[in-house]
């Protein structure tokens, strides 16, 4: 999942500064996950930003909704109406979910309450870590499914390098290194020989480093008869 | 008594435990000042920290959750 952390407040308050409506939208699918930008996170912040505006004098309204998911368009058209009421919407989705809200109501001013971080797992209560960079050519089957772009420091392909110390990277001994996980895994399946071969440098165009990514998949795609085809048609 | 505002003050007070005391309390005439707003729920468990900023956004000045 998306992994993000809340704004610090003031940072908030500085951004909804010149709001008097503002409609705080959460978000119910990652970041209700990692507790960030769901149901409840959108209600606290919403009555936090109220009492705040008060104690500075200002009564502002600060109101609050959670769409299941904010980065698709079906989710995010139920709240037309009530963007369209106020002055600024408060997204407390992942970075898509901020741009999603800009790009179907163009006329409202929309800004981030939340900081995305990575996509990880849930180590566990309250601790989450980074998993997958993205890179766009996946390359797990070669390491035994642990990723040297997210978790190597240096996104070495032929590691460890020289800082890897009892298990861990050089830039925190909180941090293991990735390459000792993959040492070790691969050992433990009898894979070691995988180790052996030399692997090229990563072509990173699939990555950010060839712009900013699209998929198209044809066979998904609706024909120009099925566009704008009322829903109740296919019920 | 001074002349100083009253705080208001509301406790959320499980209905197991603290409101029974509450309610103890009533039954031996013991008193506590009115400005205290007793709201009994289920379990102390149940209440969110929504409620707490629910109190404080209706001008509360503390929040008491017994249980």
């Amino acid at each position: 999942m998306i992994v993000a952390e809340a704004k610090p407040l003031d940072e908030i308050k500085r951004l909804v500064a010149d709001a008097e409506k503002i409609l705080v939208v959460g978000c119910g699918t990652c970041v209700t996950v990692c507790f960030a930008g769901g149901a409840r996170e959108a209600a606290v912040t919403a009555s936090m930003l109220r009492m705040a505006g008060r104690l500075e004098g200002i009564e502002r309204q600060v109101t609050d909704v959670t769409v299941q998911r904010q980065c698709d368009w079906e989710y995010v058209d139920p709240i037309a109406d009530q963007v369209a009421a106020v002055d600024l919407v408060l997204s407390l989705g992942c970075g898509v979910g901020v741009q999603a809200l800009v790009e179907r109501f163009p006329d409202a001013w929309v800004v981030p309450g939340l900081n995305t971080k990575f996509m990880g797992v849930t180590l566990e209560q309250g601790v989450w870590a980074e998993r997958c960079a993205g890179c766009g050519d996946c390359l797990l089957g070669l390491t035994g499914g642990i990723c040297p772009i997210a978790r190597c420091s240096k996104q070495l392909l032929n590691g460890p390098c020289g800082g890897s110390i009892d298990g861990h990277c050089e830039i925190s001994a909180e941090t293991p290194c990735a390459w000792q996980l993959i040492y070790d895994r691969l050992a433990g399946k009898g894979k070691l020989d995988a180790l052996l071969e030399v692997q090229p440098p990563k072509d990173w165009r699939p990555a950010r480093h060839g712009g900013p990514r699209q998929i198209v998949r044809d066979d998904l795609r609706l024909n120009e008869a099925e566009v704008g085809q009322p829903a109740e048609q296919e019920a | 008594m001074t002349d100083q505002p009253t705080l208001q003050i509301v406790a959320f007070c499980c209905h197991y435990c603290a409101y029974a005391a509450a309610d103890l309390a009533g039954g031996l005439r013991l008193q506590y000042p009115p400005s205290v707003k007793v709201i009994e729920v289920p379990c102390t468990g149940k209440v969110d920290v929504l409620h707490l900023l629910r109190a404080f956004e209706h001008g509360a000045d503390g929040v008491i959750a017994a249980g």
